[in-house]
């Protein structure tokens, strides 16, 4: 029987390290047995356990697409004891990464609409992946006018910056990247990213919005959403809890009935309204 | 199904017949000391109230190992964690009172949702042969059937029994219990008139009206979340968890790395949502940061979340050892009449 518990072994790859301040690092892994990429079928929005032997496993979002071949990536902050541990392990380290869990954002449900992605900081992983995922060939038509806000405290803070380069040049998506503040060498929008959604947000009309970023850009851009004609039901976000097992079992994620890991993390605004704010 | 009698002179012989090949497990040990253990057939008792513990420990131990690795370099695997496989025998339960065993079927439903299936609890669960043992004399703390249950209750049973007068009485409810029983000297029989009078002489023994919080499972969910009895429900609580230990379906639980030079273990123990540490963010924001939400939360996830995930099954089975257990005396009978109604102000 598959044991949902048990990790696919795999090998870091590449790490990079993303910001000044050498918190946010991003780990590309490999998987060590042939066949477990194939059985490790995923869609951006879902997550994964990153676990380490002996220290303990962490719940972080897939940064990237199962378009990209041959490798997984997650950016991890360092915060706690295991993400701790993980920036300082090095390429070539073996560990496991148990999934994909949770549900990704509702693509087949969206076909045919526009779609605005809206980042806040490192929330951007799987909207990242979204991204590649949409932009694919055999994804791309399925879906209208694409456009994706991303917003970070300074221009260093954000990721995957030579994709996001590459997709302004595209002309089948709209790319508006911003910083916070000012800064040298920062040519492009400055502001708060709610205040600069308000100025780029294309039309409500037939048109979804992925949303993902600390609390407090969330519900100021929703503000802003819901005033620009958007409807709750349109409105998706990504939660995050504690977690444990990502099975739904363990019993510490849940949002009233709902567990974040097994019933979400992805959910409307329009199914949250109606439940406890507990997350 | 089929029904059957057992005369108490062949008692013994009959818990040999069932224990054939199988693990029996049974109350033994009287008051706080009676729990659910091993035993053999000549040592069964019929007269005892309920187990101290809930019988989910037989199925998902406080303390179970889940995986292992070795970190020695010139083996292969090392670092990789390795299932450790469920070890599960077969075995057969007798003596379930119908609340426990309702419980381990709430608790079943979790470990195996609509997406994973848990092999550690599956492997134990389906396993166990259940034979129940009917309440004939519900004790002070009993309300099975304010939530749905009954002292003759029947889900998540393989066979139920009642002590009757010159021995026991069986009722079999699945084609696994109609196995084992027909494998027994047990004698057919006609019961189902004297289990129904039984039933209705047990629950009128009950002080606990039928059905009576099923109206909680009908109230808006954020009409009972924000009703503003929970601060003063909360107060006394001392966030000590022992309702949760106690519980038959509470089935939290913490996973931790253990490891030594040589490799580690992943393992996982029971946990409680009473605890701060449950929901604590790494970033140090907690959504549940106050004794007032916890409280709430598992009142709230017996009564309301449970009910809305299953069908309408409470997650409380009445057992009541979590109003016996108490060391502050809150009374879960006590919240769930506050949470059948709107209330006006705090204090109630």
């Amino acid at each position: 029987m598959n044991n949902p518990y048990l990790p696919y072994p795999v090998r870091i790859a590449e790490i990079t390290v993303n910001d000044d301040e050498r918190n946010l690092r991003t780990f590309k892994f490999e998987f060590l047995n042939p066949g477990d990429e194939e059985k490790f079928s995923y869609l951006p929005g879902q997550f994964a356990e990153l676990s380490v032997p002996g220290q303990g496993e962490i719940p972080i979002g897939i940064a990237s697409s199962p378009t990209e071949k041959g490798y997984l990536l997650f950016t991890v902050n360092r915060t706690g004891h295991v993400s701790t541990f993980l920036h300082y392990m090095k390429p070539g380290d073996v560990m496991g990464i148990r999934g994909p869990l949770g549900h990704p954002y509702p693509f087949e449900k969206l076909k045919g609409k526009n779609l605005v992605i809206i980042a806040g900081g490192f929330a951007v992983t799987t909207l990242r992946a979204a991204g590649v995922w949409l932009l694919d060939p055999a994804n791309r038509a399925n879906y209208g006018k694409i456009s994706f806000i991303y917003g970070a405290r300074g221009p260093s803070l954000l990721l995957f910056l030579d994709d996001f380069k590459a997709w302004e040049k595209r002309d089948d998506i709209d790319v508006f990247l911003c910083s916070y503040k000012e800064a040298k060498g920062w040519d492009g929008l400055v502001g708060f990213l709610p205040e600069v959604v308000k100025k780029v947000c294309p039309p409500a009309d037939n048109a979804a919005v992925f949303l993902c970023g600390a609390p407090v850009v969330i519900k100021f851009t929703q503000t802003v959403l819901l005033e620009a004609g958007f409807k709750n039901e349109d409105i998706f976000l990504s939660l995050e809890n504690r977690m444990k097992c990502g099975l739904g079992i363990c019993g510490r994620c849940n949002v009233g009935p709902e567990y974040v890991c097994k019933d979400g993390p992805v959910f409307s605004v329009a199914e949250l309204s109606g439940l406890p704010r507990e997350y | 199904m089929t029904e059957y009698i057992v005369k108490e002179s062949n008692l013994t012989e009959f818990f040999q017949a069932v224990s054939q090949n199988r693990t029996l497990l049974s109350p033994v040990g009287q008051g706080e000391k009676c729990r659910l253990e091993p035993t053999t057939p000549d040592k069964i008792k019929l007269d005892f109230a309920n187990t101290h513990l809930s019988p989910k420990a037989s199925f998902f131990p406080q303390t179970e190992r889940l995986l292992a690795f070795h970190k020695d370099k010139s083996l292969p695997n090392s670092n990789v964690y390795q299932d450790l496989g469920d070890k599960a025998q077969d075995c057969v339960l007798f003596g379930l009172r119908p609340c426990d065993a309702k419980g381990l079927t709430v608790a079943n439903k979790v470990f195996q949702n609509d997406r994973f299936v848990d092999p550690y609890w599956k492997g134990k669960y389906e396993k166990a042969l259940k034979i129940g043992l009917a309440c004939l004399k519900p004790s002070p703390q009993c309300f099975c059937a304010a939530v749905g249950g009954s002292p003759f209750g029947e889900q998540g049973l393989d066979v139920l029994a009642y002590v009757k007068e010159g021995g026991l009485g069986l009722k079999t409810l699945t084609e696994a219990g109609e196995a084992l029983i027909k494998s027994t000297k047990a004698e057919s029989a006609s019961l189902s008139n004297e289990i129904q009078k039984l039933e209705q002489e047990a629950y009128g023994l009950q002080k606990a009206e039928k059905d009576s919080y099923k109206v909680i499972t009908e109230r808006d969910l954020m009409e009972v979340y924000n009703d503003p009895h929970w601060p003063f429900t909360a107060e006394n609580c001392l966030n000590c968890g022992v309702c949760t230990f106690f519980c038959p379906t509470c089935h939290c639980f913490d996973i931790q790395d253990e490891q030594s030079e040589k490799g580690g273990v992943r393992m996982r123990n029971w946990d409680t949502c009473m605890s701060s540490l449950f929901t604590l963010h790494a970033s140090g924001h907690n959504p549940r940061p106050t004794k007032v939400e916890r409280v709430r939360q598992r009142f709230m996830h017996k009564l309301k979340y449970i009910p809305i995930k299953q069908d309408g099954v409470f997650g409380c089975t009445g057992c009541g050892r979590c109003v016996v257990m108490c060391p502050v005396n809150i009374d879960i009978r006590d919240v769930a009449a506050k949470m059948c109604r709107p209330t006006q102000t705090a204090k109630v």
